[in-house]
């Protein structure tokens, strides 16, 4: 059957005015890195040289927080249960697929917006880099690619809990390990032996790769990370698929 | 029209339909009764496409709900037992989502969400955000938010749960406009008078499956009624009887002096508990 444009539409602008309606999640992640980039960049720049603790200041407050917004995504799927307005979303014409695309691609659209604030504030206010067109496309890919990741991830998580609680407790301890893990809060080469041999189990670390990679003009290296991203953002969308097809919510 | 065949469905070792079949013609209101668990929910899933039977079909204005669900959708108006509903969004945001996925676009649907707005009496919600609403407002919502398209078919699960006397008429008198233009309402209640009051045909549902079908007052004509005899000394003796004119005289004769008579009819609540008990007893 083909997908139903009008239907994805409607769908886009409701799961809008959701999050237009509820936005304070979404406000406190781009607020609250900003605030830290600006107090952290001075002492970056003094431990590292200086472009690249500007480097490590921007796209280390992004993956933290970004991470940290796994919980806007998984509040989304989680509130669509707990309303029980999945089943009734599923009762209409719209194929599961649409209704996939018009509930995933206004997350996308936020947590891409949420990256695009941090960094175009990062290079307004922190003068972050970006070397011409090529670093720009890779920065883009990356930042669409972690996106995607972020919101498989997310997914599985709203579909895995049984309440927000438990939603914010997850979200919170695992944004903030992986985080850590990743790098994205001191450079790696800061980090104890065990957590750099652990680092790349992180999503963040290979976040964190990408964004540098995409920003030296990289091509190889933003697409190694970008890779193993979506593979990780693969094996978290089946394992989302697999939640949905055994969640049943009583009408 | 709504065509049910010998629907099966089994929840590991527990069976909730065992082979269920209902028909439900254009204009035709039927009440689907039953104890909980009896698998009235269990069949609304199914016929909305949420679940999937093990056995057995069912059909929305001719479409097969498995093999075109999205014809059988387009056809079909839920309007669920639980209040599902996006509390955040205003109640024009929460018709204008159900109305737009059902296909209703820029004129249309403002039409459409201003005739069920009037007709459920959310006229003046409309611009309020849903969650602060009362139950019985909600459920208002939700009714209208299952009426926008004009589907064929409506299945509407309890939908007056937790409404007061105000609203549950106003449900009521939709639910009749309704059946009047000639959509095939399936209405699943445990609130017997409101099937009087729609003047629907039964389903009585146990174990599975539809026990009994027909209009109500062949179902109550089998069932026998109730002569009250109040006496003067304050007891009381129940009796009865299919014929209480007939009966009523020879019953009198030699009694003590009695201070009041009353001659009861059987009710819906008493077709349902006989049924069960007739059920009960098979078992």
């Amino acid at each position: 059957m083909p997908l139903d444009t009008q239907r994805i539409g409607v769908l886009l602008r409701h799961n809008l005015i959701l999050v237009g309606r509820d936005p304070g999640h979404l406000i406190a992640y781009i607020v609250m890195p900003m605030v830290l980039m600006l107090l952290e960049a001075p002492l970056y720049r003094a431990a590292m040289r200086g472009s690249l603790g500007t480097t490590q200041v921007v796209t280390g407050m992004l993956v933290m927080f970004s991470l940290l917004a796994l919980s806007i995504v998984g509040y989304a799927v989680l509130t669509e249960r707990t309303w029980q307005t999945w089943d009734r979303l599923r009762a209409t014409p719209a194929a599961p697929l649409e209704l996939l695309i018009g509930k995933a691609g206004t997350i996308l659209a936020v947590l891409v917006a949420q990256q695009a604030a941090l960094l175009g504030f990062g290079a307004r206010v922190l003068g972050l880099r970006v070397p011409g067109a090529k670093a720009m496309g890779l920065l883009c890919l990356a930042v669409l690619c972690w996106g995607v990741t972020l919101l498989a991830g997310g997914s599985a998580l709203g579909l895995a809990v049984r309440s927000p609680g438990q939603l914010s407790a997850i979200s919170d301890i695992a944004g903030l390990v992986l985080t850590g893990l990743g790098g994205a809060l001191a450079p790696l080469s800061a980090m104890p032996g065990w957590a750099r041999v652990a680092a790349p189990v992180s999503p963040g670390y290979w976040a964190m790769a990408a964004l540098r990679a995409a920003l030296s003009g990289d091509t190889v290296g933003t697409l190694r990370a970008v890779g193993v991203l979506l593979a990780l953002a693969g094996v978290a969308a089946g394992y989302a698929c697999w939640r949905v097809s055994r969640t049943r919510t009583r009408l | 029209m709504l065509r049910a065949q010998g629907l099966v469905k089994r929840f590991g070792a527990q069976t909730a339909l065992d082979g269920f079949g209902l028909t439900v013609a254009p204009g035709e209101i039927v009440g689907l009764i039953g104890h909980n668990g009896a698998g009235k929910t269990t069949f609304v899933e199914i016929a909305a496409g949420l679940v999937r039977p093990d056995a057995g079909t069912v059909e929305i204005a001719g479409f097969d709900v498995r093999r075109h669900p999205g014809a059988a959708r387009a056809r079909l108006g839920l309007a669920p037992q639980q209040l599902a509903l996006y509390p955040t969004a205003t109640v024009r945001d929460n018709l204008a989502v159900f109305g737009g996925l059902a296909g209703l676009r820029r004129r249309a649907l403002r039409d459409a969400i201003a005739e069920v707005a009037a007709a459920t009496q959310v006229e003046p919600l409309l611009g309020r955000r849903v969650g602060p609403l009362s139950g019985g407002q909600q459920r208002r919502v939700q009714t209208a938010s299952a009426l926008l398209h004009r589907p064929a078919v409506l299945l509407l699960d309890e939908p007056t749960v937790g409404a007061d006397p105000d609203t549950r008429q106003a449900l009521l008198s939709v639910v009749r406009d309704r059946a009047a233009a000639g959509t095939a309402i399936c209405y699943t209640t445990h609130y017997l008078p409101e099937l009087a009051d729609l003047g629907a045909s039964l389903a009585v549902v146990a174990a599975g499956r539809v026990i009994a079908r027909g209009e109500q007052d062949e179902l109550l004509a089998a069932l026998p009624g109730e002569i009250r005899l109040g006496f003067a000394d304050g007891t009381e003796r129940r009796v009865p009887s299919r014929h209480p004119a007939d009966d009523l005289p020879g019953l009198l004769a030699g009694l003590p002096p009695l201070s009041t008579v009353d001659i009861r009819r059987p009710s819906l609540d008493d077709l349902y508990h006989s049924l069960r008990r007739e059920v009960r007893d098979a078992a």
